[in-house]
């Protein structure tokens, strides 16, 4: 789920970069350092979308370095258990599938796939129906459900399902070409 | 509900035919059973076999005579609910503490039901001092009233208390109070009881007492008085939370069928895996570093072999060979849980149906518990306070928590006289009515007609008196027996009449004061209606000659359906 929300944050900025683009030079620093980092709490920050204030500077001793206490508007991404998500199939194998939605990987493995849907091996593994109508595999575009999260300082991890009414493959790249 | 399960003759003093026995007792019990209190059957009511409440309107105080117990209707479906529930979840809750060797202590399973089905129906204990007057004979044919006392001990199923000191519900439950402890405190983080803990001293006690009397309850009150004067004792106290308790059974229902249906479609569980070679365990989340980009298969970070799928609990004795056949037969296990629980739960779950739209009695804390029920104290009668001898002083105390819960014992003591004997008669061909309930009326029908009581009052007192000794069946042979003893005594009598009128009414102003006095002490409320309803008694005294002997029949045969007494005898 995306959340806009207001984060604060010390940022160092080195002498040579005080002058008139001060400023500039210390929000283009701030969205080099943040976006696409992982908060355990908030979660991916997808963009920074505005910098609220600029607090005082404070020189350190010694570096020269100046602190500036940043607050920024930022869009975060954080799944949560129980969520349905929309993510591109990375790799297949015999225990699973993974796929991506975003900065996020999700696992799903064998048995939260449908009963019907077999792995085939190969040169491109896939899960297929008995039929063959449906299949996943590696650049599929699943419709998912997330059952368990795994938050890590710097990463989340997710098991999915696509066990349930309504998920499983939304487009699938073989038919497309 | 129970009604009186065994009575028991304090001083059997007449010696009796024992044939002449089953009659009464017949009647005894029909007293007991509520069918038999159909207003509609009941003879004109004895006058003095009313309990205070008989101008209240309740119903209970059309049938004189009748044990009533009129249970708030409220409360008992909730009960029911405990007691399955407590039959289905906590069966085998085993209260070994962990420190205790396994065998010193016998299996002590179920001890959970039994202290949740105590709670309950917390039981009380009444008993009634009954007292009935019994002429004998001596040699002269004088007759001598004799008072006999039966004690009753009537042990009511009640719910009528919701906070039960916990040393008191040991002691019931014949318990050590650290064994019960252990077990309220698993249900009270099962969310079943509350319970709460006070210091207090002797009079934090009493008060407790009183409030529980005032409830109801049979506990004598100054029973802890003397140890407990000088220290402060924590004193726990426990209740069931019926409000809670539905809540708490669907969600554990809930949860259950949801666990196994998710289960089932092994949905939302999370696959663990195990390495083989060195059982280190991963779970799913592990997975993206335990890709190999060589093979299909996850690989051990340590040792680099395959790893292997770990089923679920559920099925894992089974377990072991191809995945497959794993999946089918787990899937099989699970559907098979699924229906057991379906068809096994079905009563818990009708019951909670059935309780969803009652409101759940609600009894509040301790404190306010007993304010409540000490304020209705006052009100009550004096007898509230000696419990175990007043049931009706008890009874008419209305208990604030659940309403007005009464249960009348409604008997009359005093001297049984002829006339009573014979509008016991009466009342028995209509329905069953104790002969004691009649006797006031009888002393004054007596002074009238005194020759034909003898021989009813003969055969009432060796009926009462031996209704405890002879637990016999009743075979037609006593019945019979009975009757033709009843009529011999009868013509005696008339022949005497004549002759013994003078002595006989020598004897009545004494027993006639005897009775009244207890009259007067016991049931007071009743002297109002006293001086009206004599005139009946007296009319129905007069007819009684005729149609006695049609009574007599129909008690014979009534007294056939012992089975039927059987039945309020269980309950």
């Amino acid at each position: 789920m995306f959340f806009h929300i207001v984060l604060e944050r010390n940022m160092q900025l080195h002498p040579r970069h005080f002058g008139p683009h001060l400023r500039d030079k210390l929000v283009s620093k701030l969205i080099k350092d943040v976006e696409g980092t992982c908060s355990g709490r908030h979660g991916f920050v997808v963009a920074i979308t505005g910098v609220e204030d600029v607090g005082k500077g404070l020189i350190r001793e010694g570096t020269g370095f100046v602190t500036f206490p940043v607050k920024y508007q930022c869009v975060v991404f954080r799944p949560f258990k129980g969520e349905i998500l929309e993510a591109v199939v990375t790799m297949v194998n015999k225990m699973g599938f993974f796929a991506e939605a975003g900065p996020v990987q999700i696992f799903v493995s064998n048995h939260l796939i449908p009963d019907d849907m077999e792995f085939q091996s190969g040169d491109v593994p896939n899960y297929t129906t008995s039929d063959g109508s449906v299949k996943i595999q590696k650049e599929s575009e699943v419709r998912l459900k997330i059952i368990g999260t795994r938050v890590d300082a710097t990463e989340i991890f997710c098991i999915g399902t696509i066990k349930d009414d309504f998920l499983g493959v939304i487009s699938d790249p073989g038919a497309a070409v | 509900m129970g009604f009186p399960r065994h009575m028991t003759t304090r001083q059997p003093r007449v010696p009796l035919h024992l044939s002449l026995v089953r009659p009464i007792r017949r009647r005894w019990r029909r007293l007991g059973r509520r069918p038999a209190c159909d207003a509609t059957r009941h003879p004109p009511r004895p006058p003095y076999a009313l309990s205070g409440n008989r101008n209240s309107g309740s119903p209970s105080s059309q049938c004189a005579g009748c044990c009533v117990m009129a249970l708030q209707p409220s409360i008992e479906p909730f009960n029911r609910l405990v007691r399955l529930a407590a039959r289905a979840f906590y069966d085998d809750v085993s209260m070994k503490g962990d420190n205790q060797p396994k065998t010193s202590r016998g299996d002590n399973r179920g001890m959970a039901v039994v202290v949740l089905d105590a709670l309950t129906r917390y039981r009380i204990y009444i008993i009634c001092v009954v007292s009935a007057v019994s002429l004998s004979y001596d040699l002269h044919g004088r007759s001598r009233l004799e008072f006999a006392r039966f004690a009753l001990e009537a042990e009511f199923a009640q719910d009528t208390r919701p906070w039960v000191r916990e040393e008191d519900l040991a002691k019931a439950l014949k318990l050590h109070s650290k064994q019960l402890r252990r077990i309220l405190r698993f249900f009270e983080e099962e969310k079943l009881v509350t319970r709460d803990h006070r210091k207090e001293n002797a009079k934090g006690t009493k008060q407790h007492n009183t409030a529980a009397a005032a409830a109801s309850d049979g506990q004598p009150v100054t029973n802890k008085e003397g140890e407990e004067k000088v220290k402060m004792h924590t004193h726990s106290y426990c209740c069931l939370d019926y409000a809670q308790i539905c809540d708490v059974v669907r969600y554990r229902i809930h949860r259950m069928k949801k666990k196994l249906k998710d289960e089932l479609d092994s949905r939302n569980t999370i696959q663990h895996y195990i390495c083989p070679s060195c059982n280190k365990r991963y779970s799913a989340f592990d997975a993206l570093q335990l890709v190999s980009f060589t093979d299909e298969y996850f690989h051990c970070e340590i040792c680099n072999g395959e790893l292997v799928a770990e089923s679920d609990k559920l099925a894992s004795e089974e377990m072991g060979d191809g995945d497959d056949n794993a999946r089918k037969r787990r899937r099989e296990k699970l559907k098979d849980m699924q229906q057991r629980i379906e068809e096994q739960l079905k009563p818990l779950v009708a019951q909670l149906d059935r309780v969803k739209n009652l409101p759940a009695p609600e009894f509040g804390s301790l404190q306010t518990w007993e304010r409540a029920n000490i304020g209705a104290f006052p009100n009550g009668d004096l007898g509230a306070a000696d419990s175990s001898r007043n049931s009706q002083g008890q009874y008419g105390t209305p208990m604030p928590y659940m309403g007005e819960t009464k249960v009348e014992v409604e008997m009359l003591g005093d001297g049984v006289k002829e006339e009573g004997a014979e509008s016991g008669k009466n009342g028995s061909e209509l329905k069953v009515l104790p002969p004691w309930m009649i006797k006031d009326g009888m002393n004054l029908t007596k002074e009238q007609r005194g020759e034909t009581s003898k021989a009813s009052q003969f055969g009432e007192n060796s009926e009462v008196k031996d209704d405890k000794k002879q637990d016999s069946k009743d075979d037609q042979s006593i019945q019979e027996e009975y009757i033709k003893a009843y009529y011999e005594a009868l013509k005696k009598k008339h022949d005497e009449a004549s002759n013994n009128k003078v002595k006989t009414e020598v004897d009545i102003p004494v027993s006639d004061s005897q009775s009244e006095r207890q009259v007067g002490k016991k049931y007071k409320r009743e002297d109002d209606d006293e001086g009206i309803e004599w005139e009946e008694q007296q009319h129905t005294g007069n007819s009684t000659e005729t149609y006695k002997l049609a009574d007599l029949n129909a008690e014979a045969q009534e007294s056939g359906d012992d089975e039927d007494d059987n039945e309020w005898e269980d309950g």
